[in-house]
Formats: C-alpha cells, structure tokens, sequence
C-alpha cells in the first residue's frame, strides 16, 4: 500500500514553500503600494497554514519513500502547487474565473506560458509578479528546489529528482542529490540575475526586466505587456533574450561546466551539437524565407527569424512577430519546430533533442542493421553506447507523445472549431511552448476556449513538462496493483 | 567526507550505503553500468561507468580531491594498481582490498605504503579471526571486547531454559548493575531497548559488561560453558586455512575438503589437522568422521547454501557450537533465524573495517553487528565535546543510539543515566545504522 502519511507530509512541506513564494510576491506588492496586497497575503497564509497543518498531522508518517509515492509526490505537487496558485488571481480579482486562474496557473509552473488574460497591463504588479515566478519556479522544477532546500527527502531523493528533471536520463552534479540539487539552483539564480542586469541596461524598467530573466529562464514565456517582447522594439534586449533562451534550453549540466571552466568538455557534448545545429538550421531557412517573401531589411528578417526559432524550439513562447502573417511555407516549418523542445536536462519542454537524436540514430542504424543482420550495431552517443533500455524508453516516449498529440487534438475538435487551431492548441500545451496556430496563435489567446478545453489543456499541460511517464504510470493498473 | 569506492560488488555497495547514510559523498566506479542504476536508485551517490585501472576514469570520479580511496573489486592486483594511480592523483588515503595474506604481515607494510597503498585489508583473515573468536567464546553468536577485554559486548541468543526470558531490563540490571542489555535482535529488527522492554525467547540480546561478570551473563542466558576440543571445518578455503593457522596446535581440527588436490596441498601446508577428502554433504563420511562427537563445526565451503544446511544438520547431531560462512548478505536475516549459530559474513567484517577510516582518529573501534542494521563505535574523547558536558540522560540522545560504557584509568564501568563522560575516557556506543550521522554532533 502506498504510504498516504509520508506523501501528505511531504506535500505539506512543499505547500509551505509555496507559500513563502507568495510572501516574496506579497513584498512586490507593497513596494508598488496596489490593491493586490490583501488578496497575495491572504493566499500565502492559506498555503502555509494549510501545510503547517499537514505536517502537524502527519507527524508519525513512515519515512519510507517508494518509487510510488514517487510518482505520486510529483504528480499531485504541480497539481496542488496550481491549485492553491490559482488563489492570488481569483482572490485579488485579477481573473475571476477559477477555471482561467487554474489554467494561467498551471501554464505558469508548467512553463508553457499559454495565457488566458486579454489586457495584461491592467493586472497589479504585485500579481504579475506572482505570475511570472510561478514560470521560475516551475522552471527548474518545484522538486529540485524542494530537494535543495529541505533535508527529508532522504534515499528516495533520486527517484523524485529523476521524475522531474526532463531528458531520458538524469545527471547527477556531485554524489549528494541536495547539492545537486543546490548547483542546479545557483546556477539558474546567476543566469537570472546577470539576464536582469542586461535588460535593465537594454532599458527595460527593472520591474520588467525581472519578470521577464524569470520567464526567459524557465523557458516559460509570459511577458508583462500584452505585446510580449514585442513591445520593446529594440534589437539589444531581442538578442539578449534569444541569448538566454538558448541557454536555458541547454542541459545545465553544460552550463555547470562551462562555469566551471570545464569548456573542452561541454562544447564536446553531442546534445549541445545539435541543439545549436537544429536552431542555425531552422534560422536560416526562416531567415531565407523571410528575405525572399517579404520587405524586411536583413538584420531585422535575421532577428525576426532566430528569434521566432529559439522562442519555439527552447519552448519559451515569447512573440516579436506574428508568425502565422508569414507565408504558410514558414509557418508549417515553424510548427515542425515546435515538437523538438530543449536539451534534456534543460527547463525547455517538447520531445528534446537528446530524443530526437537518439531516434534518428537508431532508425537510421536500423537500415544498417537490415544489410548486415548479424551485425551488432549499438546506438552511441557522445561516444558511448546507450542501452537498450533506454532506446526502448525513448521509442515509447515518442510513441505516446503523438498518440496523445492525435487523439487529444481529435478530442479538442469538441469544442475548437478548426483543425489548425485545436493542432496547435495540443502541440502548444503538450510541448510547453505558449502560443499555438489558428485562434491561439502569437496574437491572439486562449481566454475563448471553452471550459472543458481549459482543463483538458491543463491537463496536457502537466502531461508535457512531467514527460508524459510519471503522470501516465498513475493511470496504469499495474501502479495500484499490490 | 570525498569518499571514491573502486568495485560495486557487496563490499563496495554495502560501504557506499553505510558512509552515504553518514553523509559522506561517495563515488562509485564500476563496469557494470546496469548494476550502478540500480545502486544509484537506492543511494544518494554519485556513479560512474568506468575501470578501476584507468587514470581517465579515475581522474573523471575527482580522485585527486578525495579523502578516502577504497579499492575492493574481486581482483587483488587491480585494487593494487587502482591505489597506486589513485594515489598518484592525489587520494589522501588509500585502501586496497587483497587476497593474499603476505600484504599484511608486518614486514612487508613499509614496501606497499611505499608505492602508495595506505591500507590493506584481507576479507578472508578477518573473517578467519572472527572464527577463532567464536570458537574460544562458546555461547555467544558475536563478542566483541574493547580495551583487550575491559569491557565487552556479547550477542547471546537466548532459549525458553534462559532465566532472563520474560523478565525487563529493570529486573535484569536489578541482579547486578554492571550488566546491560544494550541491543535486542527480534525477528527481523534490531531495536535499542529500554528499562521496561521484556527479554523473549529467540532473542538475541547484546549484553554489555565488564569481565568480572562475564559468567553472569551465561548465568542468566542459560548457557553453559563448554571447552571446545574437537572441531570439525567443511571446506579448505582460505578462511579455513587461516582460521587452523591462527588456532594453533590445542585442538583436534578436522577439514573435509571435496577436491583431491586441494585437501593434498592443504594437508602439507596444514601440520595441526586431520584433512579428509570427501563430499561434507554426505552423512556416512560425517559420522565416519564422528561429527556428534565434535564440540564446534564451521562450514566454510564457497557455497552459502551448503553451509547453511551443513550447520543445520550438524546442530541436529548435537554439535553445540556451529559457525557458517554466508556470503549472500540477503540470506543473512534468513539464516539468523534458523538457529544454525554464528553466522560469518567477510564482507560485512570487511567493510565494517574500512569504515573506521571514514569515521576520523577519535574512533578506536568499529564493528557492524552481523544480521543487524546496527553498529559498535568505541570512541576516544579528546577534547570537550557536547558528550562531556552533561550525565548521559540529560543530553537527549536519539532513541537509536545508546552508549553502552566507559573506560576510564584502564578499568572498564557499565554507564548508567547517571554517568558523567570525561575528557580521556573511552566510550563505547551502540547505534543503529540509520542513526550514524547523529552521532557526530555529540563527539565533536
């Protein structure tokens, strides 16, 4: 049986983290002396109280920690995170429907940065604020922050920790998880802090610029003007941000590496490689494009397109243009984009270029294999052999990926009345990205969606940044058998 | 502590557990990557695919910062050339597991520290001396004596004809207050008990005490002493063979060993015992041999399975003192409740050993107890530390560690609530393996 005290106990702990989250909102708030202060104080003691409360309750839990309650942990921690971060937006007022608060919420921890809100400007800042860290913290997952911070955790630590980092296999920093775990943290702290500098130099307001280092880093997406980065028109902060995108869809393991002067070894990475081979690649024929079908100078045409690329591919769904008024070649090609998501080990969503590779490899060798059938042809990658298990755990990845993709996209049609709309509603959600096609597209958003949709997208949501497994494995009998 | 383990097989894995529950960070380094996902599930280490002599893969775990490097894969010559590169790279301490008993005679210690081998340890010795133990203290499953014997923690199983079943630890301490139950193994679970827990048949009860009460121990566990005189070993191993060199000549051994050329060369090297060549699972070359007139048998054959039953039957013939070696630490719970005697684990003697590396200069001792989650300390108090500021039961120790005892100006004293540690004295500490880490706060 699953040890229902210890998974209580746990999420009490994290519910108070949260809570204190809300306080650093809550102090936003009242510097900028707006109406939102009562609503943010009210949910931040909600959640502390609630978990103190838990704790309290469970005081006597059994401090075993199974792959199950694992699952469990993991799964329900972003469920209840959006729940009770849903409370800022309903209590203040800022959206009132629970439903839309649930959904922006959601789409904030889970940093897909889908919105449902219409006039962005008008939320107070304080609530904004709320908004924008929701995306932080999800970034590099509540978990690794709760494994960084507290010390219950224990043994089954790397169990939670592999459930939530993305990529097929997770890396460890160092011996203990906790200072793993606490690298991990002070690096996205420092790629933060130093985005912030640059953008408030580019001419952000300090406000702004904050919001969006927290965004960009987390490859979320929101932005604090209704326009999204389009709204500051000028080419330093579009560069400083692609910059930072791009590093936060590489594996920060590399840029642990890299900060630690290791470069050799992190520009050997294979992910790396591609990663960067698969944006140039992308860039230039959207650059192409651009210069052939419009009127655009080429450093703007160049700026427009790598920006759109990195946006996409990194899962931050950011909008400098609206992609869907370029020809429909350029649109499909940036819809292409939005299946391959970050490196593994990065905050980006999507399938990931580690996945892809080791798919195109392994179908690739597979011809090889069909010539020489004897022959014993492995998959390497970066230099080594990868196992068997797991290309098995990609190939079933990347199946239940586009079962899902397909058949929410059929379920979707319920209520969206066109196929590219609802398409990129699934693709949009499921990769964590932001905006989608049709209705859903860089410009318009998702505040007409019927409310069924919104749950359902919620849902596909977490299904995406959790890699589809810890959340499926919950609905598998074989989890709940004894 | 940077702690880089070479070898993930049971001494290396059940290390890596052990220092990585007291908060040590460990590296493992083996070939196997499947076995390394597996280990990594269940401990919070760092692992690494890699060979235990190549300087890259040693150099990647971060041996050139590590405080302890530890070598125990199969292959002696391997760990060897494991320590010598680990050391090159700047290990502080090195520790390389051999099969071969001439690395640790004394003589030739100064050579291996030489070429960058700080410590040897030789599974098979331990195990031998554990033996020797066993057989010269009858009536005990485990001994341990601290301080060459001033005080000592005996694990007795006890049986329904015991005096102390059924009664507290109050009405056992009432007998005589230099005798304390410090650990009880029931079933499965070791526990610390305290004054008001009962003492039940099947037990087994670690009793710590000096040496002037040491009969009253067997006393009240209802165990008669015995001198053992005949023995009977199944299995030449190596065990065995050390285990006969270290008894000496006043006993009558008997070794029956299966293969011919074994038991020949065994039977040259061997002047003090009788070697038979024959199948140790055939009954008629058992009662040929007189095994119910034996007073200990010791099964150390490489296989587990053989020992276990061996001893099973030897206990049905009435062979009072019977000792098994098992190796697969998952039989070891098992086997503990089949009331087949002591049993002898080498890689638990051995990681226990290299533990008190790990564990700084003021442990004197350490010792796991065997088929029990918990662990002996002896330490060595210095210098003031949160331990000497106050009597033992105003210090709120965890419920999973018990200090067993002091040894102060060479005498050895059973502690009580009232006891009041000293800077210069020796205490010895009992404590489950979960608790280790809380350990150190009180001694430093």
């Amino acid at each position: 049986m699953v040890n229902i005290k210890l998974i209580l106990r746990i999420l009490g702990f994290l519910l108070i983290v949260e809570g204190v989250a809300m306080f650093i909102a809550l102090i936003v708030s009242l510097i900028y002396k707006e109406p939102d202060t009562s609503a943010l104080l009210q949910s931040a003691l909600i959640c502390t109280g609630i978990g103190s409360a838990m704790l309290v309750a469970t005081r006597k839990a059994r401090k075993e920690l199974g792959k199950r309650e694992g699952f469990i942990i993991v799964t329900f921690v972003w469920i209840i995170f959006s729940f009770f971060g849903s409370l800022p937006f309903v209590l203040s007022g800022s959206i009132p429907s629970l439903t839309d608060a649930f959904f922006e919420t959601m789409s904030g921890f889970t940093t897909t940065g889908a919105s449902i809100l219409n006039n962005i400007e008008s939320l107070p800042h304080g609530i904004l604020f709320w908004r924008s860290m929701t995306q932080w913290l999800g970034g590099m997952g509540i978990i690794v922050l709760s494994l960084a911070i507290l010390p219950i955790f224990g043994i089954g630590g790397m169990q939670l920790f592999s459930a939530e980092v993305p990529g097929p296999v997770a890396d460890k920093l160092s011996p203990r998880i906790q200072s793993t775990a606490k690298n991990l943290w002070v690096i996205y702290l420092l790629f933060t802090v130093l985005e912030t500098v640059l953008l408030w130099i580019g001419g952000m307001t300090l406000f702004d610029a904050i919001n969006h280092s927290f965004t960009t880093m987390a490859t979320g997406g929101y932005s604090t003007k209704q326009a999204s980065v389009a709204y500051w028109p000028s080419p330093f902060i579009q560069y400083v941000i692609t910059v930072f995108m791009i590093i936060a869809g590489m594996n920060f393991t590399l840029s642990y590496l890299f900060l630690t002067g290791k470069f050799k070894k992190a520009i050997k990475d294979e992910e790396l490689r591609y990663y960067l081979l698969f944006i140039s690649g992308f860039t230039l024929i959207i650059f192409a494009g651009l210069l052939l079908t419009t009127q655009l100078g080429a450093e703007q045409a160049f700026r427009d397109s790598i920006f759109q690329v990195v946006t996409i591919m990194t899962t931050t769904g950011y909008a400098t243009v609206d992609y869907l008024h370029w020809t429909p070649f350029l649109t499909i090609v940036l819809f292409a984009v939005f299946f391959f998501g970050g490196s593994a080990g990065s905050t980006g969503g999507g399938l990931k270029i580690m996945r892809i590779v080791l798919l195109l490899k392994n179908s690739y060798y597979e011809l090889r294999r069909l010539i020489h059938p004897n022959a014993i042809i492995p998959v390497r990658f970066n230099n080594k052999p990868v196992s068997e298990q797991i290309i098995n755990n990609v190939l079933a990845f990347f199946m239940f990926y586009f079962v899902i993709f397909f058949g929410s996209t059929v379920l979707l049609m319920i209520v969206v009345p066109d196929l590219p709309s609802a398409m990129g509603a699934v693709a949009t959600s499921l990769g964590n990205i932001g905006p989608g096609l049709g209705i859903f597209g860089p410009a318009g958003n998702f505040s007409a969606l019927h409310p069924a949709g919104k749950w359902f997208l919620s849902f596909l949501m977490l299904l995406g940044r959790l890699e589809l497994f810890t959340v499926l494995v919950l609905f598998s009998p074989a989890f709940w058998k004894k | 502590m940077k702690i880089v383990i070479v070898g993930a097989g049971e001494v290396g894995t059940h290390l890596a557990r052990m220092l990585s529950k007291a908060n040590h960070d460990i590296v493992l380094i083996d070939e196997d990557q499947e076995k390394l996902q597996r280990i990594s599930n269940q401990i919070d280490l760092l692992c690494i695919t890699g060979y235990s002599n190549s300087f890259r893969d040693l150099q990647d775990a971060g041996v050139s910062k590590a405080d302890l490097f530890i070598a125990v894969t199969p292959f002696e010559d391997r760990n060897m050339v494991s320590c010598i590169i680990a050391k090159d790279l700047g290990a502080k301490r090195t520790v390389a597991r051999v099969n071969n008993g001439e690395f640790i005679n004394e003589k030739n210690r100064d050579r291996i520290t030489h070429f960058g081998v700080d410590e040897v340890i030789y599974p098979e010795n331990l195990a031998a001396r554990e033996i020797v133990n066993s057989i010269k203290q009858v009536g005990t499953r485990e001994m341990i004596e601290f301080s060459g014997g001033k005080l000592i923690l005996m694990g007795i199983k006890i049986r329904k004809n015991a005096p102390c079943v059924n009664k507290t630890l109050e009405e056992i301490s009432g007998i005589n207050k230099e005798i304390r139950a410090v650990a009880i193994n029931r079933g499965t679970k070791v526990f610390i008990p305290h004054g008001k827990d009962v003492i039940l048949n099947e037990d087994i009860v670690f009793f710590i005490t000096t040496k002037s009460n040491q009969s009253l121990i067997y006393e009240i566990s209802g165990k008669e002493i015995f001198e053992v005189k005949n023995i009977m070993i199944l299995g030449a191993s190596r065990i065995a063979q050390k285990a006969v060199e270290k008894l000496g000549d006043q006993y009558n051994i008997k070794i029956i060993e299966t293969d011919r050329d074994r038991s020949i060369k065994v039977a040259g090297r061997l002047g003090n015992a009788l070697v038979i060549n024959g199948d140790g699972r055939n009954l008629d070359l058992l009662k040929e041999e007189s095994l119910d007139k034996m007073d200990a048998f010791v099964a150390v054959t490489g296989n587990s399975e053989t020992n276990i039953l061996s001893c099973h039957l030897a206990k049905s013939f009435g062979v009072k003192r019977t000792i098994a070696e098992i190796e697969n630490i998952d039989f070891l719970t098992m086997a503990e409740g089949m009331g087949i005697g002591s049993i002898i684990n080498k890689k638990l003697l051995a990681a226990s050993y290299i533990y008190k590396y790990t564990v700084g200069t003021s442990v004197a001792h350490v010792k796991c107890l065997t088929a029990s989650d918990a662990e002996v300390f002896e330490f060595k108090i210095k210098t003031e530390s949160r331990i000497t500021q106050k009597p033992i039961y105003e210090l709120s120790i965890p419920e999973d560690i018990i200090i067993g005892g002091i040894i102060r100006n060479n005498s050895g004293f059973v502690a009580t609530g009232d006891t009041q540690i000293k800077v210069g004295d020796l205490v010895v500490v009992l404590t489950l393996s979960s608790s280790i880490n809380k350990l150190e706060k009180f001694f430093k």
